[in-house]
Parts: C-alpha cells; sequence; structure tokens
C-alpha cells in the first residue's frame, strides 16, 4: 500500500519528502507533550506519545520496523522522566504482541482496533503502576483507573490524528 | 517470523526477519534499563539531566507565557470587587498586627531560652531559588521540574520548599534545571510533628496529591480537621519548624492531609541546604532504592 503510494510521480500528489520518517516524528512530537508547563495534582493525562504509536501500528504495518520502538521509547522515558527502560519494554513489546496478532487476524475494524488499544493502555498503565510500587510508591491500583479511562477515551483522537497524518504525508488529500 | 509475509523476494523476508530480532534485542535492553533503573535509580543521572536540560528551558518559556496570560485574567478579575476586598484586607491586617506583636514577644523569650540552653543550630542557606515549571502529569508518580539546577549549586537530595509550606527535595540534577520528588510522592516520607501538640508523626504522599499522616505512638487518633503538621527536623535532611499540610480528614488511626504549598500554585521555591549535612550523607547511600 505505502509502496505503491510512495511510487507513484503525479505531480502535486506524491508523498512529501521523508515520508517514510513522518510517522517516527510524529510519536517523538507527542512525547513531547510532556514538556507543557501543567503542574498536576496527579497524573490523570494520557501518554500521547504511546496512543500516537498504537495509533499509527494499527493502521499500517509498516509504519516503521518495529524495533524503532525501542529508541522512541527512550526518548518518550527521557522526556517525560519515567524510570529508563519503562517505555522501551512496553513499546517494543506491543510491537512484536501487534506483529504477532497481524499474522492471526482475518479482519479488523473500529471496534476492535479500539479494543486492541484499550488492552494496550492498560498493559502500559499497569506496567507504569507495578514499577512505581518496585520504586517505593505503591499507589492503591483505583488511582490509575482515571488515566487509563481518559486514556482510552483520547484514542480516537490520537487515531484520527494519525490518519490526518497519514494522508498528508502520503499526499491524498 | 512473526511480521506479515511479504511474498517470494527474499530481500524483504530477510528484511522483515532481522527488524523482528532487532525488535526482541530492543526489548532485553529496555528490560534491562527497567532492571537497573529500578535497582539504582542514581544510575542515569547524566542522562537524565542532560533531558531535563534540553526539556526544561521549553517548559520555562511556555510558562511565562501561561503565567503572563492567566496573571491578566486574575488581575482583572482583582479590580472586580475592590471595596470588599480592602475592607476585608484591612481587616486581616489589624488582626496579623496583633498576632505579630504576640509573636514578637515569643520569639524574643525563644531566643533567651535558647541562649540559656546553648543550643547550637544549623542555620539554614539557601541555595538557589527557582520556578516550578512542569510536573509529571502522565505517571503515577509525583514529580516537578524546578528551574534551578547544578549551574546554582542545587545537588541531588536538597530539600525544596516555598514561603507556604514544603514542597519537597530533589532527586535528578542538571545543569539548568533539577526534578523534585513532591511531598505527595508515595515513595516521599516526612519526619514531622503536630503543631498542636508537637506530637511526633509520619508524613507520607498517596499520590493523588494528598498526604497521609500516621501517629509513631500506638492510641487514639491524635488528629482533628485543620490541624497543621511542621517537619521536626528528624533524619537530617528537612529542617525542622517548615509547615508541610492541613488535616481535612480522619481516616481509621491515620489522617489524610492537603499540602499548604501548593506546587501549581506556587511562584518561587527555594532550595536549602540540608538540614544537617553529615548526618544525611550515609542516609543518601542507603536510601538509594527509595529515590
Amino acid at each position: 500500500m505505502v509502496r505503491a503510494a510512495l511510487a507513484s510521480k503525479k505531480i502535486g500528489q506524491g508523498p512529501v519528502p521523508g515520508a517514510v520518517y513522518v510517522p517516527a516524528a510524529s510519536v517523538v512530537a507527542a512525547s513531547l507533550f510532556a514538556v507543557l508547563p501543567i503542574v498536576a495534582e496527579n497524573g490523570w493525562f494520557p501518554d500521547c506519545g504511546f496512543l500516537m504509536l498504537i495509533g499509527w501500528r494499527l493502521r499500517r504495518t509498516d509504519a516503521w520496523p518495529s524495533w524503532w520502538a525501542a529508541p522512541l521509547g527512550l526518548l518518550n522515558d527521557l522526556f517525560a522522566g519515567n524510570p529508563l527502560g519503562l517505555s522501551v519494554t512496553v513499546w517494543t513489546f506491543s510491537m512484536l504482541v501487534l506483529d504477532l496478532l497481524d499474522r492471526r487476524t482475518i479482519w479488523r475494524d473500529y471496534w476492535i482496533e479500539w479494543a486492541l488499544a484499550t488492552l494496550f493502555v492498560l498493559l502500559y498503565e499497569s506496567a507504569q503502576w507495578l514499577v512505581a510500587a518496585w520504586m517505593g510508591a505503591r499507589v492503591p491500583f483505583l488511582f490509575m483507573l482515571p488515566p487509563i479511562f481518559i486514556s482510552v477515551a483520547a484514542f480516537p483522537v490520537a487515531a484520527w490524528f494519525v490518519g490526518r497524518i497519514d494522508s498528508w504525508r502520503l499526499g491524498r488529500r | 517470523m512473526a511480521p506479515p509475509r511479504t511474498g517470494w523476494s527474499r530481500r524483504a523476508q530477510y528484511g522483515l526477519f532481522f527488524s523482528f530480532i532487532a525488535a526482541i534485542a530492543g526489548l532485553a535492553i529496555g528490560l534491562i534499563l527497567l532492571a537497573l533503573s529500578i535497582a539504582s535509580p542514581e544510575r542515569f543521572k547524566d542522562l537524565k539531566g542532560m533531558a531535563l536540560d534540553v526539556t526544561a528551558p521549553v517548559t520555562g518559556a511556555l510558562r511565562q507565557i501561561n503565567t503572563t496570560a492567566s496573571g491578566l485574567a486574575s488581575g482583572a478579575g482583582s479590580y472586580w470587587d475592590a471595596a470588599n476586598q480592602n475592607a476585608e484586607l484591612r481587616r486581616q491586617r489589624d488582626q496579623m498586627r496583633e498576632q505579630l506583636v504576640t509573636a514578637r514577644a515569643i520569639l524574643q523569650e525563644n531566643r533567651q531560652l535558647k541562649a540559656a540552653l546553648q543550643l547550637r543550630e544549623q542555620t539554614s542557606d539557601v541555595v538557589a531559588t527557582g520556578r516550578l515549571v512542569g510536573s509529571s502529569f502522565e505517571s503515577p508518580r509525583r514529580f516537578a521540574i524546578l528551574s534551578a539546577g547544578a549551574r546554582d549549586g542545587v545537588k541531588v537530595g536538597m530539600p525544596i520548599r516555598a514561603a507556604r509550606g514544603l514542597i519537597g527535595r530533589t532527586i535528578d540534577v542538571g545543569t539548568l534545571a533539577s526534578r523534585v520528588l513532591l511531598v505527595s510522592d508515595r515513595a516521599n516520607i516526612v519526619p514531622s510533628r503536630l503543631l498542636r501538640t508537637g506530637q511526633a508523626v509520619i508524613c507520607q504522599g498517596r499520590g493523588d496529591g494528598t498526604v497521609e499522616l500516621k501517629p509513631l505512638e500506638v492510641g487514639r487518633n491524635p488528629f482533628h480537621r485543620g490541624d497543621i503538621v511542621i517537619t521536626s527536623g528528624t533524619g537530617g535532611l528537612y529542617p525542622p519548624l517548615v509547615p508541610i499540610a492541613r488535616v481535612i480528614r480522619l481516616d481509621g488511626d491515620n489522617a489524610i492531609a492537603v499540602p499548604l504549598a501548593d506546587p501549581g500554585g506556587v511562584s518561587f521555591a527555594i532550595v536549602e541546604q540540608p538540614y544537617e549535612p553529615e548526618a544525611t550523607a550515609p542516609l543518601t547511600e542507603n536510601d538509594e532504592g527509595l529515590p
């Protein structure tokens, strides 16, 4: 699909330069949301980088080679101040699981994609919670429910952005 | 292997296979990094400090814009009810003046008593002042970004306070900025005491912006609503007599309290020397597992 689109030579219709790197760049940009000057009492904000990552990977199998998730995760850890390795592990693991799932799924629709995204958000937030507990900050899991709900609700927004960016980078207006 | 089939191209098949192997390698590296970060959070301090230096100036600049915009809005709002506010402030000022006289008398008496007792106290030296520009709003941990770093003399393990009360202590330090473990983080435990009775209590964050207070002695719940808790100076990290939190409700033998210094509302935060540096030196080494 992408290869065919990248090869198109129509004037004004082709992909933007560096279209191959746009997905990864948009994930880094979403990770940079952590730089926003919000001083919050609790961690309710969704992890935008992760939502974009899942959104891209569900839209395209070949958004990036799956190992790119590791350096992208490292950047996210550094920006957000997570313990180093948390996003590296969870993001790369998610890519591998989705690679395996792609071999099994016959068909997909929006609901299945949202359900998959919910599972991955659950995985990510649980990992965050567990690592925090191991580092001496064990909070009740109940505190994690609002961020999980907000992230799940925010996924369609991320998927919409992914769709817009994707059609822009491939020159399909 | 796992990725989608690519047809008959041997090159494409190999490409996908190696990408799969690389992803597994990435996963392994991630797990090792995570294990190292959990085992000794100090390990990647240079890398984390660099990341802070890159991101914190951006956060600081955005914060400035934000503050200016909201300052304009609230500044306009202050004029709205000026007459009533004025009267209220006058009343408060008169009240404060009376209290000030009493406080001065107590201070003087205190000084005489201390001189009599030959008490020596470490004076709290201000290392630096900065603004709280950002926070970890994406995670269950409670960190804030302070716009002062190693350049201003900030080191890991220094107490941070605002005029209103205790904020936390530094855990990562970059050249330009540092990361603060807030009082409301679950891993932050502050030895404190009840202002009203002087009873020793332990103050631990709950991760949702409030703190939990536990009395050290077993017995009747000593807390009342509205009680103020201050640092006791035990442990040598936090200086004594810094207000921490106000009790909002009782919870069994414990109490839930709200920090007096709201990290979102304080304009300036003060970095101080550890109260007794020689007391914290061995403690921070033993304490590495609990940042």
